[in-house]
């Protein structure tokens, strides 16, 4: 089975990494994943978008997705048709306050995730994408957690390394907020 | 088994390694960029040489004198870059000098450039177009073999989506069966000897050993083109025996017409679909089989209608082909528009069908 | 000659040990009074007296000493108009233990492919380019190139070249002289025996230099081409004194 994962957000709020982190930690597990981005040509500021899929078996699923099985919504802008992808009953991570969880189709299960006070409060505040990550994988289990965080720590280039431990407590406290909500 | 998220032209470039390659020159240009920056940091690792080339121009026809001096080599652009290397890939099917072209493009409005090319002279050019970048991997291999086998420039024509989507992958060296022997190849020890080597356009030879010339070698060029075109055709085709509507696509956009289709098929629709797999030679024949009986022939590919020409030289019946692409274009000039999308697609082919 | 060496030998010992085949399969075919044919053979002597003949490959543009391809007993690649230089990198690439140098006229090097060479100087390309000037595209029937002197008459600047309309000439030598990755760089002529002495000298120092590992070497030859001038043939020596080497300065520019 293919699972697939739209990423929608601004250009600088971390989506390619949180989806080459995920992707990264299937290919680690051995599993087979596609990562296809679109953000466009600015660095920052722009449309961001990256979808990422997951499976067993060598994959079908092609580069923009026709539909999806779950998406994670870093920001409100840019995100339109988005959802319409989503299939009935799909997964989505909202980030509030920056996307109202209010605003989506009934038939999709929406968890509203605050990401910035999460990561400020375990004084990450670069990290809010790898706290939706990590509420992303405590509720859909795509990876196991540990596989998440040893992705990104390999993906962290030299100078940045001292980002591993604050980025991992954000992806800790991203699998926290859901699982006190759910 | 193991597997490596590499984006395409990461692939491509350790396929390039694994078969053997270990010259390669490339000038920047999105979508190639990324293959050129692999191979730069792969290839001295492997004994290899990567030069990031002042021009195309001068890419080219470095990788031609390394594949001259016995190197598996190659150089890649897109567009307007391979463009300036038409001349020397023209010079290479005559000189009969292998490498390989990677051809990573913005968009499919290339077709015409790959398949015809724009050089001087009698030739053509071996065009592989992967639909994905597993199968991108495999051509990879399979070109640096055909090269080789028929002492030719031959060619991969890729787009954004295969240069910089991230598959899993694992890259395996694959033999695809013996070579003849390089025995053309200059190595600089034949001087002095009275048999010393020459690769030249002419072929006039040596004073003591006269070549054919230009009609004599240009002739036996022609019929190596034309056994190539006999024998290297590859296709694949799904559905097609009862099928009502075939539609015809190549590289990225075929496999989203894939995925259309056998939505459309499941539905109940008698359609199928077929996929040149090397442009050059044009699939002609199964292509014909394929579209006999077939009431429409819908070819979709993102430009004005390039492969259109040659679906309609080959279809079983020429008046059931119509045009179902289009041209479409991100706003940044850099990759497609919306028209590549499944949803799209669909719209297109159920309005293409009669 | 070959030596033929299948049976008993049929020459006394010491000539077959002195023996240096001849590298030249025949005769030229150009014109009466050319420059071109003198400065095949020096260049040809000289990969003998390195020793060097059969580790050498050879990239040959086109011009009318295109032709000599036939009768050079070297390994050849004839490469497109101008991109010699670009041919050379990649062979060297390849096979560093080889001896690359390039054959080119003024047409090929200055008109078609001068960034070719000015990118292979800059690179430090370990190759030895020889390009023969003789200010006009012989080969076509006389028309003006980029180094045609001033004033000189060609089927495409009639009346002489005139900077006004035509501009001035480039001085190749010197531009590559200019180049950091250059390492030997000088400019001959063949209009006189001592200057066909001194151009022999100039071809060895680049090919030893690029033996050595040092980095780019070209020598610029002036030939003579009094069909493509205009000038009776015997005048081509003359001519060639009172015009082109009266521009374009004999000597080294750069040596390392």
């Amino acid at each position: 089975m293919e699972r697939e994962l739209v990423v929608s957000g601004v250009g600088g709020q971390g989506i390619q990494l949180l989806a080459k982190t995920l992707a990264l930690a299937a290919t680690r597990e051995g599993r087979y994943a596609m990562l296809a981005a679109d953000y466009g040509g600015e660095m920052r500021g722009g449309p961001s978008k990256a979808a990422v899929v997951v499976g067993d078996a060598p994959l079908q699923a092609l580069p923009i997705l026709p539909s999806a099985w779950s998406a994670i919504f870093a920001h409100h802008r840019f995100a339109e048709g988005v959802q319409d992808r989503l299939r009935p009953g799909g997964i989505v991570v909202a980030n509030t306050p920056l996307v109202d969880p209010s605003g989506f189709r009934p038939d999709l299960r929406v968890f509203a995730v605050d990401a910035m006070t999460a990561a400020k409060a375990v004084e990450a505040p670069q990290a809010s994408g790898f706290v939706l990550l990590g509420a992303y994988n405590a509720l859909t289990r795509m990876v196991e957690p540990a596989a998440l965080v040893a992705a990104m720590e390999e993906l962290l280039p030299p100078y940045r390394r001292q980002h591993a431990e604050s980025n991992a407590r954000a992806i800790a406290a991203g699998a926290a907020t859901v699982e006190v909500s759910a | 088994m193991s597997l490596e998220l590499l984006d395409g032209g990461a692939a491509m470039a350790e396929a390039a390694i694994a078969a053997g390659c270990r010259f390669f020159t490339g000038y920047p240009m999105s979508p190639f960029t990324g293959l050129l920056e692999e191979m730069s940091r792969r290839l001295p690792a492997a004994g290899g040489v990567c030069l990031n080339a002042e021009s195309e121009i001068e890419g080219v026809n470095m990788t031609l004198g390394a594949a001259a001096a016995g190197a598996r080599a190659a150089t890649g652009s897109c567009g307007q870059g391979i463009a300036l290397m038409q001349e020397a890939i023209a010079e290479a099917a005559l000189n009969e000098t292998p490498f390989v072209v990677f051809n990573l493009a913005r968009n499919q409005q290339d077709y015409f450039q790959a398949t015809r090319g724009g050089g001087w002279g009698d030739y053509r050019t071996i065009t592989l177009a992967p639909k994905d970048v597993p199968e991108a991997v495999e051509h990879t291999q399979l070109l640096f073999h055909l090269a080789d086998k028929h002492r030719a420039p031959v060619m991969l024509y890729g787009d954004p989506l295969l240069a910089q989507t991230r598959v899993g992958v694992d890259v395996q060296p694959r033999d695809f069966g013996p070579l003849p022997a390089k025995d053309w190849v200059l190595d600089g020890t034949g001087g002095g000897t009275g048999r010393s080597r020459q690769i030249w356009t002419w072929a006039m030879g040596k004073a003591n050993d006269p070549g054919p010339g230009p009609d004599g070698h240009w002739r036996a060029i022609a019929d190596k083109f034309d056994r190539i075109a006999a024998e290297e055709q590859r296709h694949e085709e799904s559905m097609v025996d009862d099928a009502e509507t075939v539609v015809v696509a190549f590289g990225t956009a075929a496999k989203f017409v894939e995925h259309v289709v056998a939505g459309l098929r499941a539905e109940g629709h008698r359609i199928g679909w077929f996929r040149p797999v090397t442009l050059w030679p044009f699939p002609g024949a199964a292509l014909r089989r394929a579209t006999t009986g077939a009431r429409n022939v819908l070819v979709f590919e993102l430009n004005a209608g390039q492969m259109l020409d040659d679906v309609r030289i080959h279809a079983a019946d020429r008046d059931a082909v119509r045009f179902v692409g289009g041209v479409s274009i991100a706003e940044s000039g850099l990759s497609y528009g919306p028209l590549l999308d499944a949803p799209a697609i669909r719209e297109r082919i159920l309005g293409g069908a009669t | 000659m070959i030596i033929d060496t299948s049976g008993p030998p049929v020459l006394p010992a010491k000539q077959v040990a002195d023996f240096k085949p001849s590298l030249l399969l025949g005769e030229h075919s150009l014109c009466p009074g050319c420059g071109e044919p003198v400065a095949l053979r020096i260049l040809l002597e000289v990969l003998q007296e390195l020793d060097i003949v059969q580790r050498t490959i050879g990239v040959v543009g086109h011009g009318c000493y295109g032709s000599f391809v036939r009768i050079m007993d070297v390994d050849v690649l004839q490469c497109l108009h101008g991109r010699a230089p670009a041919c050379a990198t990649g062979i060297k690439r390849v096979r560093p233990g080889v001896a690359v140098f390039t054959l080119q006229g003024d047409g090929d090097m200055a008109n078609e492919g001068l960034q070719e060479v000015l990118h292979a100087a800059a690179r430090g390309e370990n190759i030895t380019c020889v390009m023969l000037n003789n200010g006009v595209f012989g080969d076509t029937g006389g028309q003006q190139t980029a180094t045609t002197v001033l004033g000189q008459r060609t089927k495409t600047s009639i009346d002489g070249r005139d900077p006004e309309l035509h501009g001035y000439p480039i001085p190749v030598a010197d531009l590559v002289a200019s180049l950091r990755g250059s390492a030997y760089v000088a400019r001959g002529a063949v209009s006189t025996a001592a200057g066909v002495l001194q151009a022999k000298r100039m071809l060895r120092k680049a090919f030893q230099t690029q033996l050595d590992g040092a980095g780019f070497s070209l020598v610029e030859i002036l030939t003579m081409c009094p069909t493509g001038w205009f000038v009776p043939t015997a005048e081509g020596p003359t001519y060639q004194q009172g015009t082109m080497e009266q521009t374009y300065g004999i000597g080294e520019l750069v040596t390392r």
